[in-house]
């Protein structure tokens, strides 16, 4: 009947072997045939489950080396998986490796016919679809030169034009969505949204969570092999967000290094004026710590987050050039941030405190605190800086506006 | 509403499996062929010049320099022997780096992999037939009488074909392993191009040894059919050539799967 990916229970195991692998004839002849076996496995994927319907489309989100390639070449049929089960029903077009089959001395068209068959298409197919292929791909007048002629662009668009003509009706896409010009993207979203409407069902994996929310139905959060989320793209997408984090700040240690709170605490944050806050104003967080063991030189840090996820500002005691000695006890902190330019919406507060040259962490609170900004005229952004529109028309008799001038509003002579 | 363009299972091999297959591979070889000669200015000339020249160069060696000319009809004999070595030197030197150069395509869901290996075969092949004109031209110059034999070489081609496959699913799985193959094969084919008495006869003394040669029991094959039976070391009547049938009936699937489960190794590889 229908079509679709089924995924149950999916694991992945790649080995490692020994760097002394021998890697020649020669050097397994000498006596390295026992090197030849793996020393080390690791699960790539574990515990995958999920299932795409006709006329779906499944984002997949996650931080590089997640297992999001993995998984789409698995379902693809590259590879064998050594746990679990995927069942796929109907034909598999997909957007792996970029210009994969390309070859550079050929020419667009000549290519075009090769990846048309390689993708499953016949000759007589790929013929009476050349033509729609080449609009699609806006490449009309470059088809006959060869590709190494063309930008990387180009040949995104020409493969991208391919896979979607082959009539797929699985479609695995990873992350080529984001190549391109603007122009160009949205038309090939449109496009495997037409697909979706067709019937078909599509992965696609996304570095952007704003575009999976555009796109997708649904969502599935990979984070080192496993599941951490599998639900609408807004819950994945905010999940994701929240995973992220460590992340963008380089300087926090892994989860595993956290000895949170067994040196100090923080008790109470107090985030001042209260709720609502007025765009513009100026903010006071006042942090209580309890301090458990001596510390040298702790560094305390505030993050303002929009409920997206988004850092809006991050700030802490070391780049401010503020070095305390705390003995034990309780005490207090205080951040007076003289002006916080925020459109309205909800924000989050965190604090945290990172040993000595950031070493470790210390303690960490996430959004310990709401701070509700008063709405704002504009909508979108995060910013509602104090900002004021003037027009200026640029005199009539000027042929040469220079533009970065506009500002000043020279006029400019008529060359004679 | 699916299924409205035509429904495709993917597993079930339908009319439209086979033609898609069989279109793919022409267009892998013409892509081949294409990219041999897409840039030089002679084109696909060079589909005859290549072993003319060498054709050139061996006659002179061996037919004027060290003259032992006991062999009739010599061009003939060396340039039918020639063009049997380039044919199985070259595509089995291409093909053992099938897996290795095409990791794009391997990685293509649904793409036959074991469709490389014949691609290089193939294009060889094509290589082969082209140059087969000017062998009867050289057989008619040396006044070689043809008769209905020569209806028995597309049987030789396709063992030739069938055991260059066999042997390149071995060599490119190998390759996949032991990146030196392709070097260490360059190393024993040279080995081999001069046990294959391709410009020389095998003196009878050693015919026995000669024997386990396969490519130089199918230059005895090819040159019994054109030239003449006595052209060849072949003391064994047609034994030989129904072995190298057998053992290529056995090589085929066993190259086959060991190419298959190579090449889905290596896809994996980090």
């Amino acid at each position: 009947m229908g079509h679709g990916i089924v995924v149950q229970n999916l694991g992945k195991r790649f080995s490692s072997y020994s760097s002394d692998r021998p890697r020649t004839i020669m050097q397994a002849a000498m006596g390295g045939l026992k090197r030849l076996k793996a020393i080390n496995h690791f699960w790539a994927l574990r515990n995958v489950s999920f299932e795409v319907q006709p006329g779906e489309i499944l984002g997949v989100l996650g931080h590089n080396g997640a297992g999001k390639s993995t998984l789409l070449r698995l379902i693809g049929g590259i590879g064998s998986p050594d746990e679990g089960q995927i069942n796929i029903r109907g034909r598999v077009g997909a957007l792996l490796d970029l210009g994969a089959g390309f070859h550079e001395d050929l020419t667009g068209r000549e290519n075009l016919m090769v990846v048309a068959l390689i993708g499953g298409l016949t000759r007589e197919e790929a013929l009476a679809r050349q033509d729609k292929i080449i609009e699609f791909a806006e490449l009309e007048s470059f088809i006959d030169n060869p590709i190494r002629t063309y930008s990387t662009g180009m040949g995104m668009r020409l493969a991208f034009s391919i896979a979607i003509h082959t009539d797929p009706q699985i479609l695995l896409i990873d992350e080529h969505l984001s190549v391109g010009d603007i122009g160009f993207q949205a038309k090939c979203i449109e496009r495997v949204k037409a697909l979706r409407d067709q019937g078909c069902a599509i992965m696609l994996i996304s570095q952007s969570p704003d575009q999976v929310m555009e796109v997708c139905d649904r969502a599935l959060l990979l984070n080192r092999g496993q599941v951490a989320a599998y639900s609408d793209p807004a819950t994945v997408v905010a999940e994701y967000h929240a995973a992220m984090h460590p992340h963008q700040n380089p300087r926090l240690p892994q989860a595993n290094e956290l000895v949170l709170g067994e040196k100090i605490k923080i008790t109470a944050m107090e985030v001042s004026p209260a709720a609502p806050f007025q765009c513009g104003g100026s903010l006071t967080v006042d942090l209580d710590y309890d301090c458990i063991e001596p510390l040298n030189d702790p560094i305390f840090t505030v993050r303002i987050l929009h409920e997206s996820g988004a850092v809006c500002f991050d700030s802490n005691t070391e780049s401010f050039g503020c070095h305390t000695m705390l003995s034990p006890g309780p005490g207090r902190i205080r951040l007076q941030v003289e002006r916080l330019d925020l459109n309205g919406g909800q924000y989050f507060v965190s604090a945290g405190v990172q040993s000595q040259h950031w070493e470790t962490l210390l303690e960490y609170q996430d959004k310990m605190r709401e701070l509700v900004v008063a709405p704002t005229p504009i909508v979108e952004g995060l910013l509602h800086a104090p900002c004021v529109w003037t027009t200026e028309v640029p005199p009539k008799s000027s042929r040469r506006t220079n533009h970065a001038d506009h500002g000043n509003n020279v006029p400019v002579s008529p060359k004679t | 509403m699916a299924s409205r363009s035509q429904p495709i299972t993917q597993k079930r091999w339908t009319h439209r499996n086979w033609v898609q297959r069989r279109d793919l591979l022409w267009g892998l070889i013409s892509r081949d062929i294409k990219l041999l000669y897409n840039r030089s200015a002679l084109g696909i000339a060079w589909m005859l010049i290549n072993p003319l020249m060498q054709l050139v160069v061996y006659a002179f060696v061996f037919g004027v320099l060290l003259v032992n000319n006991s062999i009739p009809n010599f061009t003939s004999f060396i340039f039918s022997g020639l063009l049997v070595w380039t044919w199985f030197q070259s595509s089995l030197t291409e093909a053992t780096g099938a897996i290795v150069h095409n990791r794009s395509l391997i990685r293509q869901p649904g793409f036959p992999v074991a469709v490389l290996p014949v691609v290089n075969v193939a294009t060889g092949l094509i290589h082969f037939v082209m140059s087969l004109p000017i062998l009867l031209i050289f057989l008619w110059v040396d006044g070689v009488q043809l008769h209905a034999k020569l209806l028995l070489l597309p049987l030789l081609m396709a063992l030739q074909f069938a055991l260059t496959v066999s042997l390149a699913y071995v060599l490119a799985a190998l390759n996949v392993t032991f990146r030196d193959t392709q070097h260490t094969l360059g190393v024993l084919l040279q080995m081999l191009f001069y046990f294959s008495a391709i410009f020389y006869q095998v003196p009878t003394e050693y015919s026995q040894i000669f024997q386990f040669n396969p490519v130089l029991i199918l230059i005895d094959g090819y040159r019994s059919i054109l030239l003449a039976p006595e052209a060849t070391t072949n003391s064994f009547g047609w034994m030989p050539l129904v072995i190298l049938t057998a053992i290529t009936a056995i090589l085929l699937p066993l190259g086959h799967r060991i190419f298959q489960r190579q090449s889905e190794r290596f896809v994996e590889e980090l």
